[in-house]
C-alpha cells in the first residue's frame, strides 16, 4: 500500500495543472441544458484538441491510452482548477462510451467513440420509465423485430439532456412476453429519428435538464443493438457499474474543493465558533478524505482485477449522501439569505435543490442499500 | 499509488486472522486468561513493531485491524508503540489520565505504562502489583493510581500518531466484527417465515454497517500511508481515521444489538462485547478538533 506517484505521473500532473491554468474558461457554464449545449460542446472540443478527452480510452478511437491513475490525476487537477462540469457530455463520456468500449462491435466503436470524445455527439440515457425507475427489469418499452429493424413504441422519463441529445443508450424489451431482465436489448437510438417526441421537465430548482421521451413507431436498425439481442440486462449492468463506479470520480474529487470552501467561509463569517458547525465541518472533512481513500482503493482494485470491486455501490451511496450534507451546510451558512434565491438562479441554493437528485438518479439510495446488503454481505434477495 | 494490500500483506493478514480465530476467539473476550499474553508474546505479536522488524505502518494497520476484530488485549497497542519508540520489551499497560489520577488498562503483569498526557506521549514504570478490577470492557482490567511524579515523554511526535493509528485500526476491526455478526445472524434468524435479512428495514441497517466499516477502513489505509510517507498532512489523516473508526465501531455496535433483537442485549450473546470495546477505544487518543480543522 502506498499513496505515492511515479515521477512520470507527477510530470503528468504538472502538465494537467499548467494546461488547465491557461485554458479554464473565465465565463460560467450556463445552467439550463439548452443554453449550455454550445458551451459544453465547445469545451469538450477544446479538451479533445489538447489531448485531455478520453485519457484512458483506447488510442484507436481518439483516446490517449493512458492509465486510470492518470485519469484520476487529471480529474483531481480539473477540480482544483475549478474547470466547468462537462454537462451534456456526461452520459457519453462517463457511461455510454465506456459501455461501447466494453460491449460494442468494431463499426459501432469506430463511428461513435471519436464523436463522443470530440463533443460532436451528445448522448442521453434511456433506462427509466414512468412505471420503472429504480426497477430497471420492469421496463415495458418494446422493440418488435421487423426484417432488419426494430419497431419501437413506449416512453422513457427522467432522461437527462434528452432535448439536446443526438444519441441515446436505450434499453427496451425485444422479446414479446418476456419477463423481468430476460428479453431486453441495449440499443443505440438516433434521437433525430421520426416518431420521437421529447417533452422537457422543469426541476424544482427552475432548470430544465431532463425530459420525457415518447417513441411512436420509431425504426432502429438491428445493427444498432450493442452486445447482441436479448443481452440488454448484462450490457446495462456494465453501464451501471461505470455509473456507480468510476463515472463519479469527478464529483468525488469536487467534494474536496467544496469542503475547503465551506470551512473558509465559516471562518470568514465567524460561524466556525459555533461548536455544532465546527463539529459538522470536521466530520465532513474527515468523510471527504475517506472518499478519496475509497476512490483510490477502487482504482487500485480496477488496476489489479480489471473491474471495479463490489464496493462501488458503497462509494456511490456514501458520496451521494455526503454531497447532500455538504450542500445543506452551504445553505446553513447562508442563513436567511436563502430567501433571496430566485427560481432558476445558480448558487448554493440552486446546488442544494438540484442535489436532491444525487440519492435518486442511477438507483435510489435504498436500491444501493439493497445491493450492498445482498452482494457485499450476502443477505437474501428482497425481490 | 495502490491502496490494496499486496500478496505478502494478504498472507500476513490471513495468518493473523487464523491465529486469532484459534487462540483468541471473540467469545472469550469476557475474561481473557492471563496465559493469553504469554501466547501473544511467544507468537511475536508483541514485538512486531520493533524497529528491527522493519514493518511499515500500512502492514501494521492491516494486522491490528485483524487483532481488533477479535477484541485483542488493549495493552498490545501500548506495547507496540513502546517497542518502536522506547525500545522497551515486555508488557506495557495503557495509561489514560483522568482528572486527578490515572487509569491503568490491562496492567496485569505489566512493568510499565504508556499513554497520551495532553498532546505528549509519555511512559512511566509501574511499581508492584496493581489491584485490578474489570472495566466496562470485560476484556480489559482496570486500576486507578495516583498520577506519577515523573513521566518520561517520548520526544518524537510520530509516536503519538502511531498510537492513534493503531487504535483506529482496532476500532475498524471492532466495526467489522459487529457488521459480520449482524449479517450472519440476519441470514440465520427467521421471523414471519423468512430470514430477517430479507426485510429491507433490517437489510438496510446491515448495509449501513458495511458502509461505515468500508469508509473507516479506507481512511485507515490512507492514513497509515501518510505516516509511512512522512506526509505533512499525516496528523489530519490519522485523526480523521480515528474519528471515522470510532464512529463506525460505536454505531455498528449499537446496530448489531438491534439486529439481534432481545437476545442482543443479553449477557450470554456477544454483541455487547463489541459495543463495550468501542466505548473504551473512543477514549484512547481521541481525534481532536484542532487536528481535524487545521488550516
Amino acid at each position: 500500500m502506498d499513496i505515492g506517484f511515479s515521477p512520470e505521473e507527477t510530470r503528468f500532473r504538472e502538465e494537467c495543472r499548467d494546461w488547465l491554468h491557461a485554458n479554464v474558461p473565465a465565463e460560467k457554464r450556463p445552467l439550463d441544458a439548452s443554453d449550455a449545449i454550445g458551451f459544453d460542446k465547445a469545451w469538450q472540443r477544446r479538451l479533445f484538441d489538447a489531448g485531455w478527452a478520453g485519457i484512458n480510452w483506447p488510442t484507436d478511437y481518439g483516446g490517449r491510452g493512458l492509465s486510470i491513475v492518470q485519469q484520476v490525476i487529471w480529474l483531481e487537477e480539473y477540480a482544483k482548477a475549478h474547470a466547468p462540469w462537462i454537462g451534456a457530455n456526461f452520459v457519453g463520456i462517463n457511461h455510454g462510451g465506456p459501455t461501447l468500449i466494453l460491449n460494442a462491435s468494431e463499426e459501432q466503436k469506430a463511428y461513435h467513440l471519436p464523436r463522443i470524445l470530440k463533443g460532436e455527439a451528445i448522448w442521453c440515457q434511456g433506462f427509466s420509465e414512468p412505471g420503472a425507475g429504480s426497477d430497471l427489469a420492469g421496463i415495458k418499452t418494446r422493440g418488435r423485430i421487423e426484417g432488419d429493424e426494430l419497431l419501437v413504441n413506449g416512453s422513457k422519463i427522467w432522461t437527462s439532456f434528452a432535448h439536446v441529445a443526438d444519441w441515446q443508450e436505450l434499453v427496451l424489451r425485444t422479446e414479446e412476453g418476456s419477463l423481468r431482465h430476460k428479453g431486453l436489448s441495449w440499443v443505440i437510438c438516433d434521437m433525430h429519428a421520426p416518431g420521437i417526441t421529447v417533452r422537457p421537465i422543469r426541476k424544482m430548482s427552475g432548470q430544465t435538464e431532463f425530459a420525457e421521451v415518447f417513441y411512436d413507431d420509431v425504426r432502429i436498425p438491428l445493427a444498432n443493438v450493442v452486445g447482441g439481442l436479448g443481452n440488454g440486462w448484462k450490457v446495462a449492468m456494465s453501464t451501471l457499474s461505470f455509473e456507480r463506479g468510476t463515472g463519479f470520480i469527478a464529483d468525488q474529487v469536487k467534494q474536496s474543493q467544496e469542503i475547503e470552501e465551506l470551512i473558509a467561509k465559516a471562518r470568514a463569517k465567524g460561524m466556525i465558533k459555533d461548536d455544532r458547525i465546527a463539529d459538522s465541518l470536521a466530520q465532513m472533512r474527515s468523510e471527504v478524505a475517506a472518499v478519496r481513500a475509497m476512490t483510490y482503493r477502487n482504482i487500485s482494485e480496477v488496476l489489479r482485477t480489471g473491474q471495479p470491486g463490489p464496493e462501488a455501490s458503497v462509494i456511490r451511496l456514501f458520496t451521494s449522501e455526503l454531497g447532500q450534507r455538504l450542500k445543506r451546510m452551504a445553505v446553513l451558512l447562508k442563513g436567511e439569505d436563502i430567501i433571496d434565491f430566485a427560481y432558476g438562479d445558480d448558487d448554493a441554493v440552486g446546488d442544494y435543490l438540484r442535489g436532491f437528485a444525487a440519492t435518486i438518479a442511477g438507483g435510489t439510495a435504498q436500491i444501493q442499500r439493497d445491493i450492498i446488503g445482498e452482494r457485499l454481505l450476502g443477505l437474501p434477495k428482497s425481490r | 499509488m495502490d491502496l490494496t494490500p499486496n500478496d505478502e500483506q494478504i498472507a500476513l493478514q490471513t495468518a493473523t486472522a487464523d491465529w486469532c480465530r484459534d487462540h483468541m476467539p471473540l467469545a472469550g473476550a469476557r475474561s481473557r486468561s492471563a496465559g493469553l499474553w504469554q501466547q501473544l508474546h511467544a507468537m511475536g505479536w508483541t514485538g512486531m513493531t520493533a524497529p528491527e522488524m522493519g514493518l511499515d505502518h500500512a502492514t501494521e494497520a492491516l494486522l491490528f485491524a485483524e487483532l481488533g476484530r477479535f477484541l485483542a488485549p488493549v495493552a498490545l497497542l501500548s506495547t507496540a508503540v513502546a517497542a518502536r519508540w522506547t525500545g522497551a520489551a515486555g508488557k506495557t499497560a495503557l495509561a489514560l489520565p483522568a482528572q486527578e489520577d490515572v487509569r491503568i488498562l490491562d496492567g496485569v503483569e505489566a512493568s510499565r505504562a504508556l499513554g497520551a498526557f495532553g498532546d505528549v506521549l509519555a511512559g512511566f514504570p509501574l511499581d508492584g502489583q496493581l489491584s485490578s478490577m474489570f472495566s466496562l470492557d470485560q476484556s480489559t482490567t482496570l486500576a486507578r493510581i495516583a498520577r506519577p511524579a515523573a513521566i518520561e515523554p517520548v520526544d518524537d511526535p510520530h509516536a503519538l500518531l502511531h498510537l492513534q493509528l493503531l487504535t483506529a485500526a482496532y476500532a475498524v476491526g471492532c466495526a467489522d466484527a459487529a457488521r459480520d455478526m449482524a449479517a450472519d445472524y440476519a441470514k440465520l434468524r427467521e421471523q414471519f417465515d423468512r430470514p430477517i435479512g430479507w426485510f429491507q428495514a433490517l437489510k438496510h441497517l446491515c448495509s449501513d454497517m458495511a458502509v461505515r466499516a468500508a469508509v473507516a477502513r479506507s481512511q485507515l489505509y490512507y492514513a497509515a500511508c501518510t505516516l509511512d510517507a512522512d506526509d505533512r498532512d499525516a496528523a489530519f489523516h490519522i485523526a480523521a481515521a480515528k474519528r471515522l473508526a470510532d464512529q463506525a465501531a460505536l454505531d455498528n455496535g449499537r446496530a448489531n444489538i438491534q439486529v439481534h433483537g432481545g437476545i442482543g442485549m443479553t449477557d450470554e450473546a456477544h454483541p455487547h462485547l463489541c459495543l463495550k470495546r468501542a466505548h473504551l477505544l473512543q477514549f484512547i487518543v481521541p481525534a481532536d478538533m484542532a487536528a481535524l480543522l487545521a488550516a
